[in-house]
């Protein structure tokens, strides 16, 4: 009796982890809460706090978003398969998560490269000020680029993004073309 | 034992303005920095936290703190202060980068700042002290210390590019390193002596050449004027002679240069591999006492590799560098001299116009050096490519990949060979615009020369004179493009010297008590008093957990994947320490035991086999190097490995390893059993023996380990809990913690945790048709 039970509870639980929950704008209304993190309230029911992750930052950061519950299970609520369906408002609140947990500071002007025993010293102007940080160099991990997209990693795993460098100074392009 | 520091520790200027302004209301616990704002913005924070209050201060200025500034000013910074009554549920929000401290305050989770990497382990002190403070537990004293850990030189305030080499390239004393790098050719002084000599005598062989090649020759033998000349004091008149005598003395000279060159090569090539090599030995050698933490940092894994360059590379400077010093040095002094006073004027036109092939050469060389570099990069690419396609070349036919791959391959390729045509293209301009810039310093020396010769200006100077003038500009460029590296050289490899010594300095987290006692013969009776472990700070795998095992009993571990069943076996090995507690073997603390005395009487079969190269026989005797053939076989029989050696065409001499046979996942399996058998420990590690094999195999080393097992104390992790049935104890854990604990007939009973995963598996195997 009791082992049937099991299995069945067993068998339940995996279909529940291989089901995915679409959440959409008709099941799922996302609020911020006075704080500034999302509750979720999906058919009714209210979910509380939750986590939203992008499954394709680089790629599609604005498709197929994974919400999960902001415990330290982080269990799969649903997956918000296009975030421009929802309301301005939900985007709003739902961006300014996003914009937080993939920060990334952008470099807008680039002051010197150089590069010396193995690292490679970065002083730049980015949106949120002047900084320096040191990557190593020639590890293929800390530059990642997507055609004219570029993403530096420093030592520390923070990231920094250059949205278009083409967009930089011939000067600017000079220092950076060695190490891109 | 690594240097810890107090929590509290905090800079002089805040401590300052933290006790001028009465902030504190009792003891500082923990004091952190974090460098983002709640809108995740920069801007810098400091956290403090005492027993009674969570005190946070920040300037509310915006961007980045000044890299430059070591210490960031306090004085401008606002404080609020949270009562520990009024938070609750204090929670790090993770993001990919860094975080965000929030806690619950009036009912609502309030953000309190936020932080990037470089601060994410103190703010998370913070939380954890926190949380333990809201929820009235005790604070250890030890919990309120870190390892020492520094972002920033000291001296330049630069960020260390490695985090956990404390190691500023700028700044580090690359004298002390390099007298220690000497002490390695210690054994090599009179060579190293023979060598510098040579090269200061070829340097003066060298500085004689102008001399004869054009004075001597133009002006003495050619003009047939032997008049204050080196020939003036012989008593012959016919310059038939003389040109013999100077044809002897260029010839004689030619000769002399290639004879210290092959004394030099000769010596070199005595040194440098035996300096080389023992300094790998060295190396290697300090490896060994290393910990296993220090081999699964990534950093360390990236040095090794770099370890066999890197030896060469210090080598090198000694060879070809030092010894070049001061013979370029005396090239540079001798043809000033001689140009000087030969010539003021002319001498000073020839210096002046050195220095444009001087800085193109000190800016250009180092971005020569940087295509290089790319193009070694995109060829080390393009093999790992090759490789990976080469390795997975049946996935690869399985789904037809074949084009989708030749095009991937050809796009790395195409890198390769934009890089090298960069290169090369570079090289090609740089080597050109090189030899203009000396040309010119020629040509313009020996324009003025020319007028002085024509008597254009005065005093006239003869056409030999002229010759060994240019003669002597043309072998200055040779020491000036020297120095113009060799710092550079020297600096890189002066780092590389460095990461050799942080090697062979390494101190193993591990250590020995020297004053251990020894105990060669144990019962097998293991403790564990409130274990705690974690692999990094602040992320603990085992919590409190505590069991004992008497001598001799068979000790099941049941977890799901990641529960800390592998670490709860590593720390019984003390392949690393535990953070807080105590594993006691026989009564003695395993910190206080010999590791000879420890290794010898524990043997680990584990699911991650190891086969050494060389023959079958020495791998079974790996563990007990003295063991002779019989007691080999013996060890084979009982791990039912006898069979399957028996049919191999060597029999036990079969060559394994990388390069010999391959042998299956079970053969494998069962020679690492054999190893164990053979060590006759008396304490037996078994980490999921049997996970890898098919069903039939699995028998069989089933019955081979009920063998092994009998009269010695086993822990015996398995996800098949089938085979832990005759365990006379069995342990679930769960989140690091022992959740259930007893013999399979309790823990039955008790339906709980272990009873649920026996039931699905008994099912599932008996839906497969394999049960029991």
């Amino acid at each position: 009796m009791q082992e049937k039970d099991i299995l069945q509870e067993e068998i339940k639980e995996v279909e529940k982890l291989l089901s995915v929950n679409k959440l959409t704008k008709e099941n799922a209304t996302f609020s911020e809460t006075k704080g500034g993190f999302i509750t979720l309230l999906l058919n009714g029911e209210e979910k509380g706090q939750v986590n939203v992750i992008c499954t394709f930052p680089f790629t599609a950061p604005n498709e197929f978003l994974s919400v999960r519950t902001a415990d330290d299970k982080a269990e799969e609520i649903g997956i918000i398969e296009d975030l421009l369906a929802f309301d301005e408002q939900t985007v709003a609140i739902i961006n300014k998560q996003l914009e937080m947990r993939y920060f990334m500071p952008e470099i807008l002007k680039v002051y010197s490269v150089k590069e010396e025993y193995g690292h490679t010293y970065w002083s730049v102007l980015t949106n949120k000020g002047k900084h320096k940080f040191t990557s190593p160099s020639g590890s293929s991990g800390s530059v990642i680029r997507t055609e004219n997209r570029v993403i530096i990693k420093d030592s520390d795993q923070n990231r920094y993004e250059i949205k278009d460098v083409t967009k930089l100074t011939p000067k600017e392009m000079k220092k950076l073309d060695l190490y891109l | 034992m690594s240097e810890k520091r107090p929590l509290s520790e905090m800079p002089e200027s805040l401590k300052q303005l933290v006790d001028t302004k009465k902030l504190l209301g009792s003891k500082l616990l923990v004091f952190a920095e974090a460098d983002m704002n709640t809108n995740c913005e920069f801007c810098r924070f400091v956290l403090l936290l005492t027993k009674t209050a969570l005190i946070v201060g920040t300037n509310n200025k915006l961007g980045f703190a000044d890299p430059n500034k070591k210490e960031t000013d306090f004085s401008e910074f606002s404080f609020t202060s949270y009562s520990i009554k009024d938070l609750n549920n204090p929670k790090i929000t993770t993001f990919v980068v860094g975080g965000m401290l929030s806690a619950e305050i009036d009912g609502e989770q309030t953000p309190i700042c936020a932080f990037t990497n470089a601060y994410k382990g103190r703010v998370m002190r913070v939380c954890e002290i926190l949380n333990a403070l809201i929820k009235n537990e005790e604070i250890k004293e030890e919990r309120l210390f870190e390892e020492k850990h520094d972002e920033f030189c000291h001296k330049c305030g630069m960020p260390y590019p490695e985090k956990n080499r404390k190691i500023c390239p700028k700044c580090m004393d690359k004298r002390k390193i390099f007298f220690r790098l000497a002490s390695c050719f210690k054994p090599f002084k009179i060579e190293l002596a023979v060598i510098c000599v040579i090269c200061i005598l070829s340097a003066l062989v060298n500085s004689v050449w102008p001399i004869l090649n054009g004075s001597l020759l133009y002006d003495t033998v050619l003009a047939k004027n032997k008049a204050n000349s080196v020939f003036e004091a012989l008593p012959f008149e016919d310059f038939a002679v003389f040109l013999l005598i100077l044809v002897l003395m260029m010839v004689g000279v030619k000769i002399l240069q290639q004879l210290f060159g092959i004394i030099q090569g000769v010596l070199v090539a005595k040194i440098v591999p035996k300096v080389v090599a023992d300094l790998k030995n060295k190396v290697f050698a300090s490896i060994q006492h290393l910990s296993v933490s220090f081999f699964t940092g990534k950093e360390t894994g990236g040095l090794m590799s770099r370890i066999t360059s890197d030896a060469a590379n210090v080598t090198n400077i000694f060879i070809d560098g030092l010894p070049f010093i001061l013979p370029n040095l005396f090239t540079i002094i001798f043809s000033c001299v001689v140009m000087f006073s030969t010539s003021p004027l002319l001498a000073a036109v020839a210096i002046a116009t050195l220095p444009p092939a001087i800085i193109i050469s000190i800016k250009l060389e180092p971005v020569l050096w940087h295509y290089n570099s790319r193009r070694f990069q995109t060829a080390r690419d393009f093999r790992a490519k090759l490789n990976d396609n080469l390795t997975g070349a049946r996935v690869v036919r399985a789904f037809g990949r074949e084009e989708s791959e030749r095009v991937r391959l050809q796009k790395v390729n195409g890198n390769v060979a934009a890089a090298q045509s960069d290169a090369m293209n570079f090289d090609v301009k740089y080597t050109a615009l090189y030899h203009i810039a000396q040309s010119l310093s020629s040509v313009l020396t020996f324009t003025v020369g020319a007028a002085f010769v024509l008597a254009v200006f005065k005093p006239q100077m003869t056409y030999g004179t002229l010759m060994t003038f240019t003669g002597y500009v043309s072998l200055l460029s040779g020491p000036a493009n020297f120095f113009s590296f060799i710092f550079r050289w020297w600096s890189d490899s002066m780092n590389s010297a460095q990461r050799i010594f942080e090697i062979l300095d390494a101190k193993p987290e591990v250590t020995e008590d020297p004053n251990a006692e020894p105990k060669t013969e144990i019962k097998g009776d293991i403790t564990l008093k409130d274990v705690t472990f974690g692999y990094e700070e602040n992320r603990e795998v085992l919590k409190n957990v505590s069991l004992s095992v008497n001598a001799g009993e068979m000790l099941g571990i049941v977890g799901k994947s990641g529960a800390g069943k592998t670490t709860l076996v590593n720390l019984i090995t003390r392949l690393y320490d535990v953070n807080e507690g105590e594993i006691l073997i026989d009564g003695v603390n395993v910190r206080d035991m010999r590791f000879c005395d420890l290794r010898k009487n524990i043997a680990l079969v584990s699911q991650e086999t190891y086969i050494f190269k060389g023959t079958i026989f020495e791998n079974i005797a790996y563990a007990n190097p003295s063991a002779d053939r019989k007691a080999v076989i013996d060890a084979a029989i009982a791990a039912s490995a006898h069979d399957f050696i028996c049919k191999l065409p060597d029999g036990y001499d079969t060559q394994v390893g990388s390069g010999g046979r391959g042998l299956s996942g079970g053969e494998r399996q069962r020679i690492s059993i054999a190893r164990a058998i053979l060590a006759d420990p008396k304490i037996l590690i078994l980490d999921e023996a049997t996970a890898a094999v098919d069903t039939e195999t699995e028998k069989n080393i089933q019955a081979s380990l009920k063998k092994l097992v009998k009269n010695r104390t086993t822990l015996s992790i398995a996800h098949r809990l089938s085979t832990l049935r005759d365990a006379d104890k069995l342990v679930v854990i769960d989140g690091g913690k022992i959740v259930e604990e007893g013999t399979h007939k309790q823990l039955m009973l008790q339906k709980g945790e272990y009873f649920k995963l026996f039931q699905i598996q008994s099912k599932a195997l008996a839906m497969r048709g394999i049960g029991d």
